[in-house]
This record gives structure tokens, sequence and C-alpha cells, in this order.
């Protein structure tokens, strides 16, 4: 068996070595091996039953979020995250304020079909010292229809918040 | 109906469909215990979807391969290509029935049912000839799939098994000399009467067949003809649905008839461990307790993997076991401890280490790279057949010395 090996490589001989070929000792450690893993508890997670533990600075979906204490509308429609997109896939529609100075949201469309993920979108997000546009822990957006991978601003608030890293 | 009909038509009958009915399903199972232990092996989680566990997964994989399109390659030969999983099937069944699974008949109101299909007196050259003749089945489906991939996975195989036949033979002629017999029945009852299993005095023969043996039923580290890192799937590539399923059942059926084949002719059969040991005799009626011992072993070590708690559970569920069966015998329920059965016991035994040789074969293909087919041939001709002569010629020294 062992001794069956081709190799130009100049192996190690002696009386030891004759021995350790004679008996299999490497199989029987490789049998070994095998048999102790067996009873290792085992690493698969049955996902969508469990779900592994997100990193805090996971980056899954674009998502809209409001002001966490005062639940303000942090989106100041500036269309800076629809201009630097480069897959076209945000749709912002705006409307003057009727009182004061700026403009409001009107609705908020993000195209997952198109959506590479990318994260540049929150770059360029003027809004301190939360971006109103973030990538969040949602990563599960499988859908039946076309039309459920155009998300508007309500899909876009449920976001599961991710955990920024606090500098 | 006349006793004498119901022996020699029913009876026989009865066997035969045992095997062909309860072997699919016993290997349905088979297969999913591999599947398990190959899993556990890598530290991950066998089925599991289907069922308790996957307990059903088997079913769920007959019934698909059942109801799954039978495609035929449209330049092959479909006569051969249809005759081709057949020829493969028939030998691995019929090699069962020589295989004794318990050493004493059970009599039923007159009416004896052997635990073997029929006592050939001349069964090992019986299940050589058979086990040949699987062969052909693998050459014909290479040939007749009009595919490169499979016909390469044909020869290879041809040429593996041609050269491990060899071995093979010459490693059950040191046993045939021990006993000068090749009844299957005969050689156990010889191995009682010795006292000793004749993996003792034919360590070297085992080893020979057993290496052997993995060659021949085309198993891992050995499965050259279906390597499908570079053969794709070899000889069954172009086939599908129950076709496959033929030369699947046959693959298996073959692990079987070779696991018993080593259990019967080195490990003493349906004997219990020390056979002539008189302070052992408790363990010929061992399956009551030793039965639902190794059950919930197997049970708490499934379970096991799932919560990943060490061996807790595999001890829990084998102590449970062990229990249920002392108490079982203790208070002697349906009066079983104290009936002697010997086809219980001896089928207890068989099973057991038919078990451990099943559990041998998924045990190296969790470890073993496959072989190159030079260090095949290598092995073969200057390893395993000199050795083998060696031991037949030892064998006969030693057994012509001693008169």
């Amino acid at each position: 068996m062992a001794g069956t090996m081709t190799g130009t490589a100049a192996r190690p001989s002696g009386p030891r070595e004759f021995l350790k070929t004679l008996l299999l000792l490497e199989l029987w450690v490789g049998l070994w091996v095998t048999l102790k893993n067996q009873f290792r508890p085992h690493i698969t997670v049955e996902y969508p039953k469990e779900t592994v533990d997100l990193s805090p600075r996971f980056r899954g979906v674009p998502r809209l979020r409001f002001h966490p204490e005062n639940g303000e509308e942090l989106c100041i429609a500036c269309h800076l995250c629809e201009t630097v997109c480069p897959d076209n896939c945000i749709h912002i529609v705006s409307e003057k304020k009727p009182e004061g100075k700026g403009k409001r949201l009107v609705s908020f469309e993000i195209n997952y079909e198109r959506c590479c993920f990318c994260g540049l979108c929150v770059d360029p997000c003027p809004t301190k010292p939360l971006t109103a546009i973030y990538m969040s822990h949602d990563y599960e957006m499988a859908d039946f229809k076309r039309e459920g991978f155009v998300a508007p601003l309500k899909t876009l608030l449920g976001g599961v918040d991710s955990k920024e890293y606090k500098s | 109906m006349d006793p004498r009909i119901i022996q020699q038509i029913v009876v026989p009958l009865f066997q035969v469909l045992l095997v062909i009915v309860a072997l699919p399903l016993a290997i349905a199972y088979l297969q999913l215990v591999e599947r398990k232990v190959l899993g556990f092996m890598q530290v991950r989680l066998a089925p599991r979807r289907v069922g308790w566990h996957g307990l059903l997964q088997p079913i769920a994989d007959a019934v698909k391969l059942l109801i799954k399109e039978d495609v035929v390659p449209e330049k092959s030969d479909r006569f051969l290509f249809t005759l081709a999983p057949i020829v493969t099937v028939v030998p691995a069944l019929v090699a069962l029935a020589v295989i004794p699974l318990a050493g004493a008949p059970l009599t039923i109101r007159g009416i004896t049912i052997t635990p073997w299909i029929t006592d050939l007196n001349v069964a090992l050259l019986y299940l050589l000839a058979i086990s040949s003749l699987g062969i052909y089945g693998i050459i014909l489906a290479g040939w007749a799939s009009n595919s490169k991939y499979s016909l390469l996975g044909a020869l290879r195989s041809s040429a593996q098994m041609i050269s491990y036949e060899v071995p093979l033979g010459f490693a059950v002629i040191g046993v045939m000399i021990l006993t000068g017999s090749a009844s299957m029945v005969e050689i156990v009852n010889r191995q009682k009467a010795a006292g000793l299993w004749y993996f003792l005095p034919q360590i070297l023969g085992f080893f020979c067949y057993f290496i052997s043996a993995v060659a021949e039923t085309n198993r891992v580290p050995f499965d050259l003809p279906e390597a499908e890192a570079e053969l794709v799937a070899g000889f069954h590539t172009e086939y599908s649905g129950m076709k496959f399923a033929f030369f699947f059942l046959a693959e298996y059926t073959n692990m079987i008839v070779v696991s018993s084949i080593v259990t019967i002719l080195f490990f003493g059969g349906w004997l219990r461990p020390f056979p002539n040991v008189a302070a052992l005799g408790w363990l010929e009626n061992g399956w009551l307790f030793l039965g639902p011992l190794v059950l919930g072993a197997f049970l708490g070590w499934l379970f096991d993997q799932r919560a990943g708690k060490d061996l807790r559970f595999m001890f829990a569920g084998g102590l449970l076991g062990a229990a249920a069966g002392f108490g079982f015998a203790w208070t002697d329920a349906g009066g079983l401890a104290t009936l002697d059965v010997p086809v219980l016991s001896g089928a207890f035994w068989f099973g057991l280490k038919l078990s451990f040789f099943l559990f041998m074969y998924i045990w190296f293909r969790g470890t073993y790279p496959r072989y190159r087919y030079d260090q095949l041939m290598r092995l073969g001709w200057k390893w395993l057949i000199p050795l083998s002569i060696v031991n037949v010629v030892g064998t006969a020294l030693v057994v012509t010395l001693r008169g």
C-alpha cells in the first residue's frame, strides 16, 4: 500500500521508516483523524432556521432612516445619492417645503434589481452625524415578482439598523 | 396445503422475496448512514430536512429515481444500454443466496426456515464466479453509452477488476485449506470447533481479501471507474432514473455481499466472540441488551451532532438502550430471554460484524484519496498477489506439517 508511492524526491529510509511503511502507520493515522472528527460538534448553520451572527460593520442593502431620537426625517432631498449612483437605481421625487427653506421628500425609490450594493450613495449624504441613507443589516430580499424589488419609502425605512463603528 | 409443498416451494420463495424486497430498503438506509457518517467526518450535518434527522431521505431519493425521466442517448446501443444495468444487478443479488445469516434453522410448526437460501457445498467458488460476472455489466454500460467518459471508466474498471480478482481468489484459498470445505455454513462451524475466528491465523489473507474486495466493489480509494474529477461519473455517466438506480443497487449489494463474506470467512459469521469460552455464554443471548445498546448509542450519536455536545447523547442513548434491554431481559417480557432463539442471536452477531465492515467502507471513503491508475496496478500486482500467494503457501505448509 504505502510502498506503492512513486515520487522523484528522495524518501527517508532506514529500519524505522521501513517498519512504518510495512505497518501502514500513516493510513492508521488518517483513519484516526476521520474517526476523531466524527465526534466533533458540527459547524453547519441550517440557514432558514438559524442565521449567522453578522459582524457590526456588515454592509447589506442600502436603506433610509429617521433620526433615532426625535424621529425627524433625516433626508433633505438633495439628490446627491441619486446623482452619484452608478446604476441609476435611486429615484427621488421632492417638493419645496410649504414653509421655511429647503425641500422635502415626496417619494424615494431604490430599484434593487439594478443596485450593485456599492455603498457610493452613503458617502456623499450630507446629513450629520447620521447619514439618511445607510447600509443596513438586511440581506434577505428574495421575491416572486419583479415589482417587489422596487422598494418604496415605507420599505426603505424599515431596515435593520447597522451598528456603526464609533471613532 | 401439503407441508411438503410449503417446505419446498413457499419457504424458498418467501426467502427470495425477502432478499429482493428488504434488500433495496436496507440499501437505501445504508446510503443514508453513509451520508450521515461522511457528513460527520467532515464536521457538517448530513441530510436533515426530510423527516426527523433526515430519516425519510432514502424514501424521497427512491421516489425521485423511480419517477425520473429515463434518458437514453441517441447514438447509444439501445439493447445493450438496457441490458447492462440488469447484468450488473442480477449477479449482485444472486450472490446473496449463499450467505448464511445465522447458524441454526428456525422451525415453526414443523416447517424449517433456514437463515440462508441455499447451502451450496461450493459456495466460495460460486461467489467468485458470480462476482466476476458483474464486470460484464460495467463494460457493456461503458460500451453501449457511446460516450468517451463511459468507455474510459469501463476500461479502467475491467482492468482493475480483473487484476484484483486474483488476490481475492488466493486470499479465500487460505480459509479453504484450513477448513477443507467451501460451504459457508461449514466454514463457520469449523471456526466454532476450532474455537477461534480465522482472521487470527489468516491475518494476511484477511488483509489481502479486504483490500481486494474494496477494489472489486469499485469503492474509494479504488473508485477509478467512476472518478468524478476525471470521468464525470465513469461508466454510468449516461444513465439516469431506474437504470442508474440499478447500478447503485448493485454497488451497495456488492458491498454487503463482500462484507458478509469477510464476516463469515474471517470473523466467524454468526458466532459470538470467543465461541468456546463457557464463561461468556451470556453473550449468546446478548442481543437482548446489546441490540438496544447499539441502537441507542447510534440514535444518540445522530442526535449528538445536532446539539453539538461532545458524546453526551451517544452515551446517554447507549445507557438508556442497555437499561431497557436489561429490564426487558430481567422481567423476561415475552419469555424471550429464556427462549433460546439461535436465529436471533446469530443474526445479531452477524449483523453487528457486517455493520462494522460496512462502516469500514464508509470510513475509508471519508479518509483516503483516490489511487492513481499506475499505483492501483502496482498495488494489485506487486503487493497483493505476492502476499496472497505467500499466504496460501504458508497456510498449506503449516496445515501439512501439523498433519
